[in-house]
This record gives C-alpha cells, sequence and structure tokens, in this order.
C-alpha cells in the first residue's frame, strides 16, 4: 500500500503542534507532502500540563495536515522531550557458552544487559541507542552478526525518562485513535535531517533550541554520545522581554521575533525602538541595547548551561566536535544565535535546517520543523526493509514497542 | 518539672493575645505549652486554650500578685516563653512586659511577638504601646513588633475595622508561629537564638514579616511570593513585593515542610532574598523537615530594619540587672513606670512607627546611618523584586540552585534602561 512508504511526524511542541507528511523516495530520502499546524496551548516546558486542551489542539493540527495532503492519517511517529529526560552510556557483556557464530539473540542479550541498571522507580527507558560493538577485544566491530567470538560487549547510549509524562504525552495522541508508531527523543529526530552521516563521524552537537525547550545530542564517530534536555527556550527569551520592558507577552513575542538579536550589546549601537499605540497598549520608545542585553544574557546562559552539562558528563565531548555545532528549532531564526554559541563553545557555528529532504521548500527551509521532519526521517530509517544504513544508525529498541503491545 | 512539662511556652496575653492562641489552638488540638494569660474573664471562659490564668481586676500590679506564683510554676523548668499580645490596651501593656521580667528572673528565654495599635486607636493607646515597648525590648532576647497601620497599607479608612484586627491578629500568629519555628527548631538547619537577637533584639527597629504556605510542584515559589506580598515587607509607598527588605543586614528565613523538601528549594529561597535585600545581606536559615508527607510548606521572612543602636550592650546591662531583682519587684516598678513616664518614651520611638522619617534619612545619609536607616533605599533595579512573569504558576527550572525562570539579567543585576512611554 501507499501508505507503506508515507510516513508522519508528529511534534507536541510548547509553540506550536505539527505534523509532517512524508513520503519517501525511491532514492532514500523524503519528500514532504504537507504540513499541519496549530497553535499550542497546554503545553509549558515541552510536557503537557492540560490534556484535553492539548488533545483538541493535536486533532486540528492532524485535520489540517489531512486537508493539506488528502493522506488519511492513522499511525504516528511522536517527538517528546521534557526535562524530566535523563540519559547515560552504558557497556553490555555478554559470553556466549561456548565459541560459536554471534546470533541475533546474543545481540538482544547484550544489549539487555546493558539495560540491566537501576533506573529510579518512576522512570522508564525510552531509547537504547546502539554505539558500538566489540567482540573478543576487537573494539567497533560494525556489525558482529554470524562472526565467530565469545565474549560480545556493546555500548549503548540509553535515555529515560519518568513513565507517566510519556504516558500523558502519548494519550493525547492515543485519544484520537492514532496509532503511535514509536517515540522519539526530539533531539535524535532533529539531528536525523539537520546534520549529515559525515557530520555525525565528525563529531556534531546539535542544539535544537524550542519554545520551551532546549534539546542537545553530541555525536562522535557516527554515534550518539550524549544527549540532554533544558528546559529552557524561546518562551523564557519573551518572559525575560516582558519582564525587563514591561510588555505584555504578546508584545514581547512580536518585538523578539521583529527586532530581537542576540548579538553582545556592547558592541550594537544605541537606538530606540518604537512601539506604537494599540487598543489596550499604551505605546513607548524602547532602548535597543537593553533588548538585546536580555536576549544576549539569555541565550548566552542556555549555551552556557549546554556546554557545562556536556562538559560534566565527561569524556572530552567538547574536543571532539569535528563539524562543530549546530544550531535549530523556532530560536534559530534570531539573530546574531550562532556568534553566541561559537564564543561558548569555540566551535564553528551553524544555523542549520532540515537537508536532504525533497517537497515543500518553505517547510523544511524552516529550522522550527527540523523536529517535525526529523520524525519522518527516522520512521524512514527504521521502517526500511534492509538494514538500515550503517548498524550506527540501528536504534534497537524505541518506547512506541510496548504501546502497540499493550494493546493500548 | 516533670519530664512531659513542656519545654516550650506560648503565652497570650490580654484579649489580643487570647484570640491569637485561639486561632493556633484550633488548629493544632493537640498543642502543648499554650497558655491565656488575661483579666478579662469572658475572654477567657471564651477560649479554647485549657490553661488559663485569670488576673483579677482591680489595681493592675496588685493584681499581678495573684498570677505571678503559678506562672512561675508553670514555666518554671521550660526553655522558651514567646508571648504575644496587643500593645496600647492596660492589659496587654502592663501584663507583657511584667510576665516577660517575671519568666526572665526564672533563667528563660524570652521572646514576644506584639501588635502595636493602628492610629485609629488614639494617641493615649500609642504612647502607653510606646512605653510598654520599651520595657519589652529591655527585658526579652527578642521582640517581633506588628505595626497595625503597615497592615492596612497605612489607610485604614477603607479597611473594614474588623478585618483590620482580625488580619493582625493572624500576623501576630504567623509571627509568633515562625518565632517560635526558630526559637525551638529541631534541625537540621538552625537559626541560634544570637541570631534572632541580632535581628529582634534591635532597639527601635521596625520588624519586617511575612509567611508563605503552598503545596504542589511549584510550593518553594507561591510560598515565597506570598510571603514576600505580606503587607509588612512591601516597601511603604510601593507595590513593591518584598520591597522593604531592601539592604537590611540579616534576614531570618524559616522553611518548614515534610522530608522531601529539597536542597534547591532552600537554596532559591536564599538566593532570591539575597538578590531582593541585596549584596552584603545575611540571611540565617533555619529548616525544619519533619512534617507530614502530604503537609505544605511554610516560608517566614523576618528582618528589621531602622533602629538605632545594636541589640547587645544596653541588654546584658539589663539583663544581668534582672536575675537579682525578685520577680515582683520588676513588676511593680514595670507599673510605676508605665504610668509615670509615658510621654519621653513615646518619643524616643515615635520614628519607629512611621516609614517616612527613615526614608528621609536615607537621603540624606551619614556614615554612621548606612547601616540602620540608609539601608530602606531601592536596590540595583527599579523593577518588581520577585518576577518570574508568565511562569509563575509553572514548575521550576531549576540549576544549580538558580531558578532559570526568573529572567537571566536580573539574576545577573544588570541594569536596563527602561521603556520611555510615548
Amino acid at each position: 500500500m501507499a501508505n507503506e512508504q508515507i510516513f508522519v511526524g508528529l511534534e507536541i511542541g510548547t509553540t506550536k503542534i505539527c505534523v509532517i507528511v512524508a513520503e519517501s523516495r525511491a532514492d532514500d530520502q523524503i519528500s514532504i507532502l504537507g504540513v499541519g499546524e496549530t497553535p499550542s496551548r497546554g503545553v509549558r516546558k515541552g510536557e503537557i500540563v492540560d490534556m484535553a486542551t492539548v488533545t483538541e489542539c493535536v486533532r486540528e493540527a492532524i485535520v489540517d495536515a489531512e486537508e493539506k495532503t488528502n493522506v488519511e492519517i492513522g499511525n504516528v511517529w511522536v517527538a517528546i522531550t521534557g526535562s524530566h529526560l535523563r540519559s547515560f552510556n552504558n557497556r553490555g557483556t555478554h559470553t556466549l557458552p561456548h565459541a560459536g557464530q554471534i546470533q541475533q539473540e546474543d545481540l538482544d542479550m547484550v544489549q539487555a544487559n546493558a539495560k540491566e541498571v537501576a533506573l529510579p522507580p518512576p522512570n522508564t527507558f525510552l531509547h537504547t541507542i546502539l554505539q558500538a560493538y566489540h567482540l573478543d577485544g576487537n573494539r567497533n566491530v560494525i556489525d558482529p552478526l554470524d562472526s565467530e567470538g565469545i565474549q560480545l560487549e556493546a555500548d549503548f547510549h540509553i535515555v529515560h525518562g519518568i513513565k507517566t509524562r510519556i504516558t500523558n504525552h502519548l494519550r493525547c495522541v492515543e485519544e484520537l485513535n492514532l496509532e503511535i508508531e514509536d517515540v522519539v527523543l526530539s533531539s535524535l529526530a532533529s539531528a536525523q535531517v539537520v546534520v549529515t552521516q559525515h557530520q555525525k563521524d565528525l563529531g556534531v552537537l546539535v542544539i535544537d533550541i524550542g519554545g520551551g525547550t532546549t534539546d542537545y545530542l553530541i555525536y562522535n564517530d557516527g554515534a550518539v554520545r550524549h544527549s540532554g534536555v533544558l528546559a529552557i527556550g524561546g518562551d523564557h527569551i519573551t518572559n525575560d522581554i516582558s519582564v525587563g520592558l514591561k510588555l505584555p507577552i504578546a508584545r514581547a513575542e512580536m518585538l523578539k521575533i521583529q527586532e530581537g538579536s542576540a548579538t553582545d550589546p556592547s558592541e550594537s549601537e544605541v537606538g530606540v525602538i518604537t512601539l506604537k499605540n494599540d487598543p489596550g497598549f499604551l505605546g513607548c520608545d524602547i532602548d535597543r541595547r537593553s533588548l538585546e542585553t536580555i536576549i544576549h544574557c539569555r541565550v548566552k546562559e542556555i549555551f552556557e548551561l549546554v556546554r557545562a552539562d556536556i562538559e560534566n558528563a565527561g569524556g572530552g565531548m567538547l574536543g571532539l566536535l569535528g563539524a562543530g555545532v549546530m544550531i535549530t528549532g523556532g530560536c534559530a531564526k534570531l539573530r546574531g544565535i550562532a556568534e553566541v554559541a561559537s564564543e561558548v563553545f569555540d566551535q564553528a557555528v551553524q544555523v542549520s535546517t532540515a537537508r536532504n529532504v525533497g517537497g515543500a521548500l518553505q517547510t523544511f527551509e524552516n529550522p522550527q520543523y527540523s523536529t517535525a521532519i526529523g520524525l519522518t526521517k527516522y520512521a524512514r530509517l527504521i521502517t526500511k526493509d534492509a538494514q538500515p544504513q550503517g548498524m550506527l544508525e540501528r536504534i534497537t529498541q524505541g518506547f512506541g514497542g510496548l504501546f502497540k503491545k499493550g494493546g493500548r | 518539672m516533670s519530664g512531659s512539662a513542656p519545654r516550650h511556652f506560648l503565652v497570650g496575653v490580654g484579649n489580643a493575645g487570647v484570640t491569637v492562641l485561639d486561632l493556633l489552638a484550633l488548629n493544632n488540638l493537640e498543642m502543648k505549652g499554650l497558655l491565656c494569660v488575661n483579666n478579662d474573664p469572658e475572654s477567657l471562659s471564651a477560649s479554647v486554650v485549657t490553661d488559663r490564668l485569670g488576673v483579677p481586676e482591680g489595681d493592675p500590679s496588685e493584681a499581678f500578685l495573684a498570677i505571678d506564683g503559678p506562672f512561675g510554676d508553670m514555666v518554671s523548668g521550660a526553655s522558651s516563653v514567646v508571648l504575644c499580645g496587643g500593645l496600647g490596651g492596660e492589659s496587654g501593656s502592663f501584663l507583657l512586659p511584667a510576665l516577660a521580667i517575671l519568666a526572665k528572673s526564672s533563667g528563660i528565654t524570652v521572646a514576644a511577638c506584639v501588635g502595636m495599635p493602628f492610629s485609629f486607636e488614639g494617641k493615649q493607646k500609642r504612647e502607653l504601646a510606646a512605653s510598654a515597648l520599651e520595657k519589652l525590648r529591655t527585658v526579652c532576647d527578642a521582640v517581633a513588633v506588628i505595626e497595625n497601620d503597615r497592615l492596612t497599607g497605612g489607610s485604614p479608612s477603607t479597611a473594614a475595622v474588623g478585618e483590620a484586627f482580625s488580619l493582625s491578629d493572624r500576623t501576630i500568629l504567623a509571627a509568633l508561629q515562625a518565632l517560635q519555628g526558630m526559637i525551638t527548631n529541631s534541625g537540621p538547619v538552625k537559626i541560634t537564638r544570637s541570631d534572632i537577637k541580632s535581628v529582634l533584639g534591635v532597639p527601635g527597629a521596625v520588624t519586617l514579616f511575612g509567611l508563605g504556605t503552598a503545596k504542589g510542584p511549584n510550593r518553594l515559589h507561591e510560598a515565597l511570593e506570598h510571603a514576600l506580598k505580606s503587607p509588612l515587607l512591601t516597601a511603604p509607598g510601593k507595590n513593591t513585593p518584598g520591597g522593604a527588605l531592601a539592604g537590611v543586614s540579616t534576614v531570618l528565613l524559616l522553611l518548614r515542610g515534610p522530608a522531601d523538601l529539597s536542597f534547591a528549594e532552600v537554596q532559591v529561597a536564599v538566593s532570591e532574598i539575597e538578590r531582593i535585600a541585596g549584596e552584603g545581606c545575611q540571611i540565617k536559615t533555619g529548616v525544619h523537615a519533619d512534617l507530614s508527607p502530604d503537609a505544605p510548606i511554610t516560608l517566614s521572612i523576618t528582618a528589621s530594619s531602622g533602629g538605632g543602636q545594636t541589640a547587645e550592650k544596653p541588654k546584658t546591662t539589663l539583663l544581668s540587672e534582672i536575675p537579682e531583682a525578685k520577680p515582683l519587684e520588676p513588676a511593680a516598678q514595670v507599673a510605676t513606670r508605665a504610668k509615670a513616664e509615658p510621654t519621653p518614651v513615646a518619643d524616643s520611638i515615635k520614628p519607629v512607627s512611621s516609614a517616612k522619617p527613615i526614608k528621609s534619612t536615607a537621603g540624606a545619609s551619614t556614615k554612621g546611618d548606612k547601616q540602620s536607616a540608609g539601608k530602606q533605599t531601592q536596590g540595583t533595579l527599579d523593577l518588581d523584586s520577585y518576577q518570574r512573569g508568565r511562569f509563575d504558576k509553572s514548575e521550576p527550572t531549576i540549576v544549580a540552585g538558580e531558578d532559570l525562570d526568573v529572567p537571566t539579567f536580573l539574576r545577573k543585576g544588570i541594569k536596563l534602561t527602561q521603556p520611555h512611554r510615548n
């Protein structure tokens, strides 16, 4: 069926709910058929705080996408974020009873062993992402299947989060009788389209700054090495402007979009931005430097917090970013953001949108759609009949499987 | 005393004191160590507190003879006595200092939490109250003074009289509980008695006090917000929450809550108060984490501003005299002094009861003033001091003890040019 080649990515964001309908092409790329979108209500810092409202918003976005693409949506891939998500790296070890060919069950066993860690009681696994296999001391074996060996080891990047929060996120979708194919960490989804395989091999840090959260992920040697979520995003910038300049939130948001810049205010020109009178709003003159100070302070702090978290994770990962830093998400459109990141990380920084994607051009040129587009690319990689390109892309088990089998 | 006798007493004196203890007893039925002392038999008989001492009518100093023995017996062996009541009335103004002297002479830590009369209650009452307050200060280790006028925002004409008194009682109760909590604090983090003394033992100082209670994921922020919005913590003439704290030298912060009260929450409260009070403010923190798991957290902020001299010197001399004196004599002295010399005492207290003189001295601050009156000036930012904006009601994002929902520029103390309205 044609539906087998169509993937739907759903991102329930803090600012917007976005549905991307894409189809896979013969050349292994995906082509966007259309976008359904609705402003988000009931989501704060990436997490659902008002289930009924969010469900209604998701329904609107799905209907919007169906109307625009003429595709009846039944299955979706859902992105998830939130400050409750945590990650760590762990190695699993499995010794075969006697020397022989490595079978699929041995691979499963080594993964199960890697997950033999005590998570906090309310938490559950979201992703167990393979980094590398080691067979009898032979490091970084690409594909040990059918090789001879005794001692099989594997490194995994494990992402976990509070189960009830993940469940609530998904319930908004299930209420609409949509089947969830899988749940994917937002930054992992974004990374699928904003960086190339080559960059993943060289080492790259992807930072997706959305409305409510900043999601980041490090690739090195083609594998995920670290991931994190900081519950600070563009909404905080807007709020800072609103508090600092005593403006209503809507005005502050407009000012951020139209005039906002993360540039270091000491390097900017003195100027005044005039806000006109509106019904219920008394116009005023805003000092441009004050606006830039507010934004610069917040943006710089976000990057500093990301940097501190990566440094705390150890492994000297910041020194292994051969391809630098990629910034995406709605906030990537903020002027001067790359310069601030460059200063904080001391790396080459690029603002990146979805690449290697065909179809509606304006969609993938906008960094705020990276996650939703990334979901479809991720879906394409996972569901390909053949083995995914390179074993490093193989995500051995996702969270969504549990839901499908649970008969919900 | 037997082992089961309470170690800490809360004594409600006069009609206001009895009302405050009733409020407390109704919400804490099993609470021990409550005692009501009054010369109004009606008020005593209506009280829900079981331990009561009735003072016979007639000459106060003679009437006091009737209760000094029983009172001394009750509190002997106790570790602390916290007195509460309203000053200005005949009973409270006399009994509060007298009981304080009596308890102090037994070597007990004595604190008081008193309400000063509203302006509309008349000059005479205020003078009597000021005189009694001075006596209390010389005896007590700590005195929290609730200025009733400040509770109604200085405009009692618009506040219903009944509501104003009820607010005063509730505030005295909150301060009483905070004071007792600080004195009896069993940890894990304690405010020492000398800390309390350094804040509430300053003669002539205005007590700044706020209390907030909240539950749920955002409990710390909500409790902090309530506390900062307390009328006594609002800068005079401004609506800035916590504004009155700007520039104070010491703040007593007491947090009580269930065992899951986190270090991060304590740290957020401390850094928020630090930000408002300004650099150089010492924050003495007390934490009780022994309440039941579903209990709300209670946060109290106590500080004092103004006041002429430090507490220690006059107090040590006076206190050293008291143990030698027999319980009766100082009580009698109090009674005579209260009647004989109210006016000069009232003069010395006057600047305390109004915030305005303090502000004006701030403008023309001399070096000597800087420690006290000069600290009433605004902080570095002319912004509302407590600002989380749209994140006010959401679960806070706390990283390394910092509340990241508070704008970065505010946390870093960066000054902005305010918009110019057309």
